[in-house]
């Protein structure tokens, strides 16, 4: 059935690629206003949020009509991928870093350069190191619209019920590992344990791996992005230390085990902690349990955390790009960052807004203020050519050791020669 | 061999007539697909810039990519337990089911239903049952004072999923097998029975025999939806980063293309894995010769 599908889809982009090129040239130069698309993904929540921000836009710019159109993680990929390959890219439509050089090497992005020239002092409010993963040589082909650090979220009310103390600002891992060792429990009874200390994404760089990698003074890969660094002696230290967690402690559930939660352990209540970004707060929020957020706690080398960010790119063949240009200028804004700010998926790029109250003064009662200052020792998520499949290989070779059923070191062995091969395949 | 009426005169004109949309859709959808497919696999393409010839190298690349092997080894493991098991449990269902014995159209419902059930639904359950602290089938084996078994890890997943794909398709093929068992003459049994031959001697000496034409129909499509089985599959053993603990190669195809930007070395894998299914059809069909009997 999917090969069915997938050679429909083919034919479909064959045929749209052929009509493509016939309905260039209807730039509206009249007074009909100028109709532009922004394509994101999320979920519905987020499409009444960025209507507003488009209504508040629409006011400002009586000659801009935006269309909004918010797909599903995965189905966003596709479909951008087809309306790219028709050359009906969507004017302005989301980039998440990490997958930003495969587009822009690809040249179907925008050069945004000349338009910040013409702009000067636009990008000064914000946080430099969001801006750093959409620098290339030829200038900015994007922008970040937000970002995340990750932070542990904590649930209080666990805490509470054993008697620990809440994770201090300052804590270490073997803070943490005790932490989560005192909260890991077998709350029914039945000789399984069903309530965990500490939860991580073990498929994942984002939520929990990298920050101990860099906590422990290793790195995941190198400056120019040619060589895999998990099996360095720091970073095989990070993965032991997770390992032990996970197997001698039980703290951190394997991945079998996570699976049988339907997903979210902190969400259902049987994970007292767990490593992760911004973007929960929402589905957090409605929680029953009183919960919090606290930094990464420091390593051998320091503290450290993950900063990535989701951004704005335009598309080459936009057929409307000053339109475009000024959809994401207004959406950098003072004014358009307060609406992000309130949405609550994400950290405004925006300093003035990250520090003012629409930030920190959201419904929730947690401490707003760790994600913004996580970035003080944030390192980047990275950001090349290639990230998904170089990631998807560690992710698929870890696996197997995450389930038990694989040693640690010639695991890592094994995944560093496969993800190099991979980083060779994409220069 | 007859093969029933022949359509005459104006007949030809509205048979063809009818067929039309059929063809419309046959020449567009699926030998335009298959075309475009055959093209693409020569070519290195990742969707945003145009096509560049690669000639036969994206083919020479699948000897020579580890995660594909794996993924072909996991197809044909899983046809080899998929096909025999769909075949003989559906004509032993259907042999039951052919009785006439009270409530047996309930019987054939509940047998059926897994074939009209979303597949994404039915995985999230068997989910639910194959779980390893939280699972039916653990507590059951735990009741009868046996270790929880880990369903769903990499060692055990491909039977765990064989097993759900076997119960998914029973129905279709129990429905085949009803049609075939139906159409073989009362006289036959009425005969053996005087003859004195009993329940076994009966199935094998006549049943079997008369059924084997939809035994190779229900083996010809238990195989071609072998190698395109896709959804249980996903959905049981999917991890996280769109990784899967059995992959197989439609999913190898479709992560090759939408994930990686390898649009040509997936139609290579898609082409390749058409051309492993159309010689074991025609292995099949050599079969059907010396095997089948038509009456």
């Amino acid at each position: 059935m999917k090969k069915t599908l997938f050679s429909l889809a083919m034919v479909a982009i064959l045929l749209l690629s052929a009509c493509g090129g016939k309905t260039t040239g209807n730039n509206a130069t009249n007074n009909s206003p100028v109709q532009i698309t922004y394509m994101e993904w999320g979920d519905p929540a987020e499409l009444s949020v960025w209507k507003a921000i488009v209504a508040d836009f629409e006011a400002a710019n009586p000659n801009i009509k935006v269309n909004v159109d918010v797909s599903d993680w995965d189905s966003y990929w596709t479909k951008l991928k087809t309306l790219l390959a028709a050359n009906t890219p969507p004017d302005v439509f989301a980039m998440d870093a990490p997958l930003y050089l495969d587009y822009q090497s690809r040249g179907v992005l925008l050069n945004l350069q000349p338009y910040i020239d013409s702009n000067p002092g636009m990008l000064d409010g914000l946080f430099p190191n969001t801006l750093t993963a959409y620098q290339t040589p030829d200038g900015y082909f994007g922008l970040p619209r937000d970002f995340q650090t990750i932070v542990v979220f904590y649930n209080k009310d666990m805490f509470d019920k054993a008697g620990v103390p809440y994770p201090k600002s300052n804590w270490t891992y073997d803070d943490l590992r005790a932490t989560a060792l005192a909260l890991t429990k077998d709350t029914s009874g039945d000789g399984k344990i069903d309530q965990f200390g500490y939860v991580i994404d073990p498929w994942d760089f984002e939520p929990g791996m990298s920050e101990i990698i860099w906590a422990s003074g290793g790195d995941l890969i190198n400056a120019d992005h040619t060589k895999t660094l998990i099996g360095e002696p720091n970073a095989r230290t990070a993965f032991q230390f997770l390992h032990d967690m996970m197997f001698v402690d039980h703290s951190i559930p394997d991945p079998n085990t996570s699976s049988q939660y339907g997903g979210d352990l902190f969400l259902s209540g049987n994970a007292a902690m767990i490593a992760m970004g911004h973007w929960a707060v929402p589905s957090y929020s409605e929680a029953s349990f009183k919960w919090d957020v606290v930094q990464m706690p420091s390593g051998p080398a320091g503290q450290a955390t993950s900063v990535n960010s989701a951004g704005f790119v335009v598309g080459k063949d936009s057929k409307n790009p000053d339109a475009a240009f000024a959809f994401i200028k207004f959406v950098l804004s003072t004014a358009g960052q307060t609406r992000l700010a309130e949405m609550g998926f994400a950290c405004p790029v925006l300093r003035s807004v990250a520090e003012s109250d629409a930030f920190l003064k959201q419904g929730t009662s947690i401490n707003q203020q760790i994600f913004i200052d996580s970035l003080a020792f944030a390192h980047m998520k990275p950001v090349f050519k290639g990230y998904d499949e170089w990631s998807s290989t560690i992710g698929d070779g870890l696996t197997p050791m995450w389930n038990g059923e694989a040693e640690l070191n010639p695991t890592l062995d094994q995944i560093v020669t496969q993800a190099d091969v991979v980083l060779a395949n994409n220069k | 061999m007859e093969y029933g009426l022949r359509p005459l005169g104006r007949e030809k004109f509205w048979f063809w007539v009818m067929l039309i949309p059929t063809l419309i859709g046959l020449t567009f959808g699926a030998l335009g697909s298959i075309l475009a497919t055959l093209g693409l696999s020569l070519t290195n393409w990742d969707l945003l810039r145009p096509p560049t010839w690669a000639g036969i190298s994206n083919y020479l690349a699948l000897f020579n990519n580890p995660a594909y092997f794996k993924a072909l080894t996991n197809t044909f493991k899983f046809s080899a337990m998929y096909v025999p098991g769909v075949v003989i449990i559906s004509l032993f269902v259907a042999v039951l089911m052919n009785r006439k014995i009270h409530g047996v159209s309930i019987f054939r419902t509940i047998y059926f239903l897994p074939a009209v059930t979303s597949a994404v639904a039915t995985a999230l359950v068997w989910n639910m049952i194959y779980g390893r602290d939280t699972g039916i089938l653990n507590y059951l084996l735990n009741l009868l004072g046996q270790p929880s078994i880990c369903w769903l890890c990499t060692k055990n997943a491909l039977m765990s999923v064989v097993v759900v794909n076997i119960w998914g398709a029973i129905g279709e093929g129990m429905i085949i097998f009803l049609a075939g068992l139906t159409a073989i003459p009362r006289e036959y049994y009425e005969a053996a029975t005087i003859d004195g031959a009993g329940t076994f001697d009966q199935f094998f000496s006549i049943t079997l025999p008369l059924v084997t034409p939809s035994i190779f129909f229900q083996t010809l499509i238990s195989t071609i939806n072998a190698f395109q089985a896709y959804d249980y599959i996903y959905m049981m053993t999917r991890q996280g980063q769109g990784d899967s603990s059995v992959p197989v190669v439609v999913f190898s195809i479709y992560r090759n293309a939408w994930n990686f930007f390898k649009y040509g070395g997936a139609s290579a894998q898609a082409i390749e894995l058409a051309v492993l299914v159309i010689l074991l059809m025609g292995f099949y069909f050599w079969l059907e010769r010396r095997y089948v009997v038509y009456e």
